[in-house]
């Protein structure tokens, strides 16, 4: 931060005692005291702005006049700053104010913020590390919507038309997936980093490669690290390993990576695990890299066994949750059922197995691949399909690297106020804001760009080293997500209906989502860009649209928002999902919400609230392949509810009031936010509103008199 | 034991709805019959009292709730059948209700397996339905170890024993799949108390033990005492399943 005080030649130190006959000092940002110098003014104004000298002379001259008059002996760098930007606004000078401002924040709400934990992200944790990540955030997001953005998409964003995700983030892409062939291959050789690995001869030491890789990453992007087909990469470092080793190595990873939460402001990195049970299809016959780097002279359909062990030992660990027997938050497993995991030997009692860590524990993704589909999954959702020339690369699957650089999301509900139940103009207005979208993109893809320009010397430097001929984030194959909140509402407030309670309501619904499906394409074809619908996982931005609604478009929004609005527990059902309090049965839900999941090619997930009812892993596995089978639904998950104590540390199923082991009332509960598990105590109110609301497939009885449901399992 | 000819004269003939009433419908159900996909029917009334009762509501005040009509039942399992395997009768207790067997042939026309939830206390209706097949697994809920002191301290009710015996007896002839299954509660049941039930059910294929849940029993004195932990019953599980081996 530049001071309008410039204080690079800080030779003038005031110490106690020292003589001098200036009578005004000026307190900077850079710890130190300074003599009033009314020339710094003019030199700051000259620097950051288009102004001319005159014009910087005489505002310096009037704030000279504004201190001196007001008596104080005391003035602090930014109080100058203010004053300057005073007059500049006085002479109608916007421009030059803009680009003098000063980005920050009151003292009040820095107090605040280290004494109270955040609640826009469930897993920031509440500390020093997590403060520094918040007050870099909150200037980061003051410098992008003034400095990145153009006016239009930073005013759409404040209005809450759209929400640009991770603004804090804004030198970073969005999410990322990546293969372990890299480091498997090119050891670990960080630009920043003071020495050099080879690679990796055994498994644990691929292992830390890999933490350290996703660590590093982490700092560079905004999400999730995903990773692909772990189990299978991992698998020629496994030949010869026994049982016992095996599952210790599981541990160790998944250990690893749920303890991370010592790294970018205190958060575990959001990492996720594919994994196979079957070799897939276009990796069977890639020649398999082994310990060194070196190629092992087999394919990888030759290393399954290694790989099957690796999986079932991994879910062993997911089973028996951590040290409290609570689930594990991260990594996240996801895996891949496929056509060909059916006639796959011993599927029957894999499934069985994963749907056993669904039933106790929830952590289980199922992710459908149907037909010739192959993606890679990450983050609460996204997932990357892969294509023609990605299947090219699988041969070379160190290749595989992908990135989401943004995501930006449409506030449907007001897309819904604003067009007066005419389809004409809802169509239109869809459009409008898609346009918006669209302009985000290219400016964040813009700045991103000025970035990497800078190579070896600039911020990206880990992502722009080239170990194989191309930077490590492939500008080419990037993506760009437009995401959605709020279909349901939007829905009801332009057909009087929410699409469960109506055939034609959810038509409209998947109108609208195959109208922003077009447009996206259309959109592609005419920049060259890669732009996709994504399930925005609308951790705190389903709150947020719910709140400016209520704000810009009462009283109409106060029928249309969900939640409580007294406890201020108000929010939008999340991107195409079916209102969270309807009544409908898993196989419903999984089947209607499935029907829009073909036109989000950048990932969807049917969430199946299970509550504190523990399901029989044979019944899951058989609707998980029902769910294949009969379904285009792309992903399940089951969340299960958990009470943890504090006071006994036991884990108990349910949400309670109290613990039923020791009656302590010192409680919290766990499950899944959006996509992945947390504390409830950390969940901000807008999902507490969900929470409260979400249907968990219990029975339910109607009663007589005065229509209230009786809920019993 | 044979079935009394006046027990099955005296079966009511004709459409179920005219006599039964189902308060709850449940579409899916992971939960209640392992390896498959089902959905529940709830009865109401019951002949027990069990102060650990958790649908208490649907025993003590069935008037209080809507019926659900057979036909909007009938309609939903046709619309589902590709993804439901079969249906769990439950209750309250279902072999009260002397229309039953009725109910059940609706639902078996529609080619879905039935899971009968019990407390065996009406031996008699629970053998015709499974002589008759309209019955494809049941599970029998046994509340306590097989003497009138413990169940009827169980059950909230004096019980005649001799017909919870004469019901395990018959499934034990394994003529369809069962499971036995006990709510244990720290209040009525100790560890000694499992091992003697699991003794008297000897030869028995399991004894599924689930934990109580002090929200809403019916006694309300129970309210919010503490059960056992889960590891426990776990640990007792396997100590009881090796009994039943024995």
């Amino acid at each position: 931060m530049i001071s309008v005080v410039e204080l690079r030649k800080r030779q003038r130190e005031i110490s106690a005692g020292d003589t001098t006959d200036m009578a005004l000092f000026v307190r900077t940002s850079e710890e130190s005291i300074e003599g009033w110098d009314r020339q710094r003014i003019v030199d700051a104004l000259m620097r950051e702005t288009f102004i001319d000298p005159d014009t910087a002379e005489a505002i310096s001259r009037e704030v000279e006049e504004i201190i001196r008059s007001s008596k104080i002996n005391m003035v602090t760098a930014p109080l100058i700053r203010e004053l300057v930007d005073a007059k500049l606004i006085e002479r109608g000078l916007e421009e030059a104010r803009r680009q003098h401002t000063r980005l920050g924040m009151p003292l009040y709400d820095v107090d605040q913020l280290i004494v109270h934990p955040n609640k826009e992200n469930a897993n920031v944790p509440h500390g020093p590390e997590a403060t520094n990540l918040t007050l870099a955030e909150t200037i980061k997001k003051e410098y992008a919507l003034l400095e990145v953005f153009s006016q239009e998409v930073a005013d759409a964003h404040m209005r809450g038309d759209i929400h640009l995700h991770d603004l804090g983030f804004i030198d970073r892409p969005y999410c990322s997936g990546q293969s372990l062939e890299y480091i498997k291959k090119f050891g670990l050789n960080l630009p920043n980093s003071i020495s050099m690995a080879k690679p990796a001869k055994h498994p644990e030491v691929l292992l830390a490669h890999m933490v350290k890789f996703a660590a590093a990453l982490q700092s560079h992007f905004a999400g999730a690290i995903g990773w692909d087909a772990v189990n299978i990469f991992f698998a020629p470092y496994l030949e010869g390993m026994g049982d016992a080793e095996v599952k210790q190595l599981a541990q160790m990873l998944i250990f690893e990576f749920s303890q991370q939460a010592v790294a970018r402001g205190g958060q575990a990195i959001f990492t996720d695990l594919n994994l196979y049970w079957e070799v897939p299809k276009h990796f069977r016959d890639v020649e398999a890299i082994g310990p060194k780097g070196e190629f092992t002279g087999k394919t990888y359909k030759d290393y399954r066994t290694e790989a099957q062990r690796f999986v079932w030992a991994l879910f062993e660990v997911y089973n028996e949750g951590d040290g409290a027997g609570r689930p594990f938050f991260f990594p996240k497993p996801l895996v891949h059922i496929t056509e060909d995991f059916f006639i796959t030997p011993g599927h029957e009692k894999f499934l069985h197995h994963i749907c056993e860590t669904a039933s106790e524990k929830g952590n289980t993704y199922f992710v459908f691949d149907r037909g010739e589909t192959a993606k890679i999954s990450e983050c609460c959702r996204l997932s990357f399909k892969l294509e023609a020339s990605d299947l090219e690369d699988a041969k070379r699957p160190w290749k595989m690297r992908y990135s989401a650089l943004q995501n930006v999301t449409l506030n449907l509900p007001r897309i819904g106020y604003i067009s007066g139940r005419d389809d004409t103009r809802l169509f239109e207005n869809i459009s409008r804001f898609m346009e918006v979208a669209v302009k985000a993109h290219l400016e964040k893809k813009a700045f991103l760009e000025r970035l990497l320009s800078l190579g070896e010397e600039g911020p990206l430097a880990l992502l722009t080293m080239s170990q194989d001929g191309e930077p490590y984030l492939r500008m080419h194959r990037a993506t760009y997500l437009i995401g959605m909140v709020g279909l349901n509402e939007m829905v009801k407030i332009h057909t009087g209906q929410e699409m469960h309670s109506s055939r034609e309501a959810f038509k409209f619904g998947l109108k609208v989502i195959a109208h922003m499906k077009l447009l996206a394409d259309k959109m592609s074809k005419k920049y060259g860009m890669r732009f996709v619908l994504e399930q925005t996982p609308a951790e705190s931005t389903a709150y947020r649209f719910a709140k400016l609604d209520l704000r810009f478009h009462s009283p109409q929004a106060g029928h249309i928002v969900k939640g409580d609005i007294a406890r201020g527990e108000v929010y939008y059902t999340n991107s195409t999902y079916l209102s969270n309090a309807a009544v409908i049965n898993p196989i419903e839900r999984v089947r209607q919400e499935g029907l829009f999941h073909p036109l989000i090619e950048a990932g969807s997930l049917t969430h199946i609230w299970l509550g504190e009812a523990k399901p029989s892993p044979e019944s899951l596995a058989n609707f998980v392949t029902k769910t294949f089978m009969h379904t285009q639904n792309d992903q399940i998950a089951f969340s299960p509810e958990f009470t943890t104590c504090n006071q006994c540390a036991r884990t108990s199923r349910g949400l309670r009031e109290r613990c039923p082991y020791c009656g302590s009332e010192d409680i919290d509960g766990i499950t899944r936010i959006t996509g992945y598990f947390t504390k409830i105590s950390s969940w901000n109110k807008g999902k507490l509103g969900e929470l409260r609301d979400r249907y968990r497939n219990q029975g339910f009885m109607k009663r007589k008199a005065d229509g209230a449901e009786v809920e019993f399992t | 034991m044979k079935l009394k000819k006046d027990f099955i004269a005296c079966l009511p003939r004709g459409k179920p709805e005219e006599g039964i009433k189902i308060k709850g419908f449940l579409e899916t159900s992971f939960v209640d019959w392992s390896g498959k996909v089902v959905s529940v029917l709830f009865l109401p009334g019951c002949n027990f009292r069990c102060p650990f009762c958790h649908n208490h509501s649907l025993v003590l005040n069935p008037e209080g709730y809507e019926d659900i009509p057979l036909e909007y039942i009938l309609n939903r399992l046709d619309e589902m059948r590709e993804w439901v395997d079969g249906v769990c009768i439950t209750g309250g207790e279902p072999t009260i209700h002397p229309h039953l067997p009725a109910l059940i042939k609706e639902i078996k026309s529609l080619g879905l397996l039935i899971k009968l939830d019990t407390n065996g206390s009406r031996p008699q209706v629970l053998r015709y339905l499974i002589e008759e097949g309209l019955v494809d697994f049941v599970a029998m809920d046994v509340k306590a170890p097989l003497d009138e002191v413990s169940y009827a301290k169980a059950c909230g009710v004096p019980v005649d024993v001799g017909k919870i015996k004469e019901s395990i007896t018959f499934l034990k002839s394994g003529k369809v799949g069962y499971q036995f299954r006990t709510t244990v509660v720290p209040a009525l049941h100790r560890e000694e108390d499992l091992l003697q039930l699991a003794r008297q059910l000897r030869g028995s294929s399991s004894l599924t033990l689930q934990n109580f849940n002090p929200q809403d029993p019916l006694d309300e004195g129970l309210k919010g005492t503490s059960p056992y932990s889960d590891e426990w019953l776990k640990e007792v599980e396997v100590r009881v399943t090796s009994v039943l081996r024995q």
